[in-house]
């Protein structure tokens, strides 16, 4: 017995060929990433779906299956609200996002020729971080407020006779907090992109003859593409699960389907909350995938 | 007269020899480009200190410099990606320092190429046609027909729609090449165009890069560190040195009439010393060489005497009364295609070389560290002072 064993262990030795070690590398480096993904991610989103197909009662939820919270989502006004409102804020702050980072994004990418410099700009932009949510939401208020800054400022200088209110506690108070807060994660990957592109790469088309604005579109812009969807992406996803700056900025007067999400839970109403969440998942799944097909990223990266 | 073999010109020169002839002659030939005192400096450090030179109308020049003598800054500042901090630069009789590259109409082309990453061949060489500021060719047919044109001319047919990142070194060089003169230009700058090939590739692409270019008529200036490169590509080379033009001539010339020791000094083909004349003498570490040789006058005083001007004998043989001799020991000899270069320490320690063709002699075996005598006529000698 002992000798067979022996024996055994001798042969797997030797007959162990080097490159069986390989695999099991690879397997044992993904191991826990993988696991953690599957115990914490992919698990639990399966059981969301689960529960969204379960039975609500009032004070209980019992594992029966059913449809009655999708059709309850689908037909209430409020829900349907919700994603809609979801949507347009999520697109107007891709939009705006877009439209205040790309130029920042060029200014330090591209025409900051000291790279010390540029990186020490990119650091700039994530300053607000290094102060709380809470307290940038709470400086925005006596800003925006119907007795803010911004309305005293315009009414002194006799724009205004009356004050704007829609500054605080509406969409558009929601939309300047979240592209206040989501431009950095558009300006990043775009000035990447652009610190890229080799400065003689720009000479060479202005030597052929293209002015600023040709060679923008034509080679700029494209080249940083990349960055585009990245920052796009980013944003998107950010975006799209959002609550927090909705319930701080618009007085609960808009709901995203990120607010229901909070709502619901918070009425222990489990099946409504994961029939939201699924729809948000759905919806973020889909925006990801479009954005990818706009660029081939692994050919570009 | 066999001794006339050892001092035959090395295979090097043959090729510019041939080219050298009408133009040298001095038919009025107008100047395409005028430098006239052009001065740059960063941050206080002068890098062109004063340039000044004329480029002739459909020529080939190249311009030679050692590394950081300031070639890239001068072509740039010619393209207008750099302003001059002084000095006038007229392009065709008209003065175009505050005139913007893109209304230039001078082509460059970089030393790393720069094509469009994300264009094909094709699209990177209609690039400057369809999307110039000046006067864009809007008709997509004429476009395609001039690309198609230039594909050919530069041998890239069969590559129109590969991506330039898929093309090998040679390619890229011709896409570069193609996407400036498809826009005629009236001048064509090369940064170290032949830099980043392999010396197989260096080699055939010279051939073409004249035949290209005397097809198009154009003028082309050729920035190169390489000597060899300089000489047998230019009708006229310029030396730049420190940021100054030290010599502007045709390459026979050049090559025989170094204008100074420095210039002899980047010519890689010169033996120097220091010193001074002296008598009928010049002065130098390794003793009295007598005059008799050609007296250029140069700022700083330099005794020169080619590479292949030179013969080495036995210890014991005598000299002839119309030669200079000077001995020396044997460190090692290096093949080089119909060549072959001894180096000898001289008795201060200095290198002196000698290059033997084999043409001429068969390679005679020296024993290293033995001395011999190394003799030159008196007359192929170059005095500077
Ligand atoms: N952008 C710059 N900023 C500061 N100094 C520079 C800059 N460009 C060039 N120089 C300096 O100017 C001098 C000339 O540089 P240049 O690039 O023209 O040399 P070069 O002859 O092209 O050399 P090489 O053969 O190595 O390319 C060098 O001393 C260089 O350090
Ligand atoms: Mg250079």
């Amino acid at each position: 017995m002992t000798m067979a064993a022996t024996h055994h262990d001798t042969s797997v030795e030797t007959a162990a060929p080097p490159t069986r070690k390989q695999p099991d590398r690879t397997a044992l480096l993904l191991a826990p990433g993988v696991l953690w993904m599957l115990l914490f991610l992919v698990a639990p989103i399966l059981m969301m779906v689960y529960v969204s197909f379960w039975t609500q009662t009032t004070f209980k939820i019992e594992p029966t299956l059913t449809l009655k919270s999708w059709v309850a989502f689908f037909s209430s006004e409020t829900y349907l609200g919700a994603l809609w409102t979801t949507i347009r804020i999520w697109l107007i702050v891709l939009v705006s996002t877009l439209l205040v980072g790309y130029p920042a994004a060029l200014f330090v990418g591209l025409f900051v020729k000291n790279k010390t410099l540029s990186t020490a700009l990119l650091v700039l932009c994530v300053i607000p971080f290094w102060t709380s949510f809470l307290i940038r939401v709470l400086a925005w208020r006596p800003m925006l407020g119907k007795e803010g800054a911004i309305n005293m400022i315009l009414m002194k200088i006799g724009v205004i006779t009356q004050p704007i209110e829609v500054l605080l506690f509406s969409e558009l108070s929601v939309i300047i907090g979240m592209t206040q807060i989501y431009c950095v994660f558009m300006v990043g990957p775009i000035a990447f992109m652009l610190g890229r592109i080799d400065p003689s790469v720009i000479e060479a088309a202005q030597d052929l003859g293209a002015g600023f604005w040709r060679i923008f579109r034509t080679i700029i812009l494209p080249l940083s593409m990349p960055g585009v969807v990245v920052g796009a992406i980013f944003v998107s996803v950010m975006v799209l699960g959002e609550f927090a700056t909705s319930a701080a900025l618009s007085g609960r007067k808009v709901n995203l389907l990120g607010n229901i999400i909070v709502t619901q839970v918070g009425s222990l109403k489990w099946a409504f909350a994961a029939v939201a969440g699924v729809v948000l998942t759905i919806l973020m799944g889909a925006v990801v995938a479009a954005l990818l097909r706009v660029v081939d990223l692994r050919k570009e990266l | 007269m066999p001794s006339l073999a050892a001092f035959a010109r090395p295979a090097d020169c043959e090729a510019f020899r041939e080219k050298s002839g009408p133009e040298l002659v001095g038919t009025e030939v107008t100047s395409v480009l005028q430098l006239k005192n052009v001065h740059k400096a960063f941050s206080g450090v002068p890098a062109l200190a004063g340039v000044d030179a004329a480029l002739s109308e459909n020529s080939y020049v190249s311009l030679l410099g050692p590394s950081g003598s300031g070639k890239t800054t001068l072509l740039r500042v010619i393209a207008g990606f750099d302003q001059p901090d002084g000095g006038e630069i007229l392009f065709a009789g008209k003065r175009i320092d505050s005139i913007p590259p893109h209304e230039r109409g001078i082509g460059f082309v970089f030393q790393n190429f720069a094509l469009f990453p994300h264009l094909s061949v094709a699209q990177n060489i209609a690039f400057g046609l369809s999307n110039r500021a000046v006067d864009p060719v809007t008709d997509t047919k004429i476009v395609a027909a001039k690309v198609r044109d230039m594909i050919g001319l530069v041998g890239l047919s069969g590559l129109e729609d590969r991506a330039v990142t898929q093309i090998s070194g040679g390619q890229k060089q011709r896409v570069a090449l193609a996407r400036t003169l498809v826009t005629e230009p009236s001048m064509v700058l090369l940064d170290e165009p032949l830099g980043a090939l392999d010396a197989n590739l260096r080699t055939r692409m010279r051939g073409e890069l004249r035949t290209i270019r005397e097809r198009c008529g154009v003028t082309f200036l050729h920035v190169t560190g390489s000597e060899t490169e300089a000489l047998a590509m230019g009708d006229t080379v310029l030396v730049l040195d420190r940021g100054r033009i030290a010599q502007s001539a045709d390459a026979g010339t050049l090559y025989s009439r170094p204008a100074s020791a420095d210039v002899a000094r980047f010519l890689n083909c010169y033996n120097i010393f220091p010193g001074a004349v002296s008598g009928d003498a010049f002065e130098s570490p390794v003793g009295r060489l007598a005059l008799g040789g050609t007296r250029l006058t140069s700022g700083k005083q330099a005794y020169a005497i080619r590479y292949d001007r030179v013969a080495i004998r036995p210890r014991d043989a005598a000299a002839a009364g119309d030669e200079v001799r000077i001995e020396a020991s044997f460190v090692a000899s290096e093949y080089s295609g119909a060549a072959i270069n001894s180096f000898f320490t001289l008795d201060d320690g200095r290198v002196f070389e000698v290059e033997t063709h084999l043409s001429h002699a068969a390679p005679e075996a020296f024993e290293e560290k033995a001395r011999y005598a190394l003799v030159w006529k008196r007359e192929d000698a170059l005095v500077f002072d």
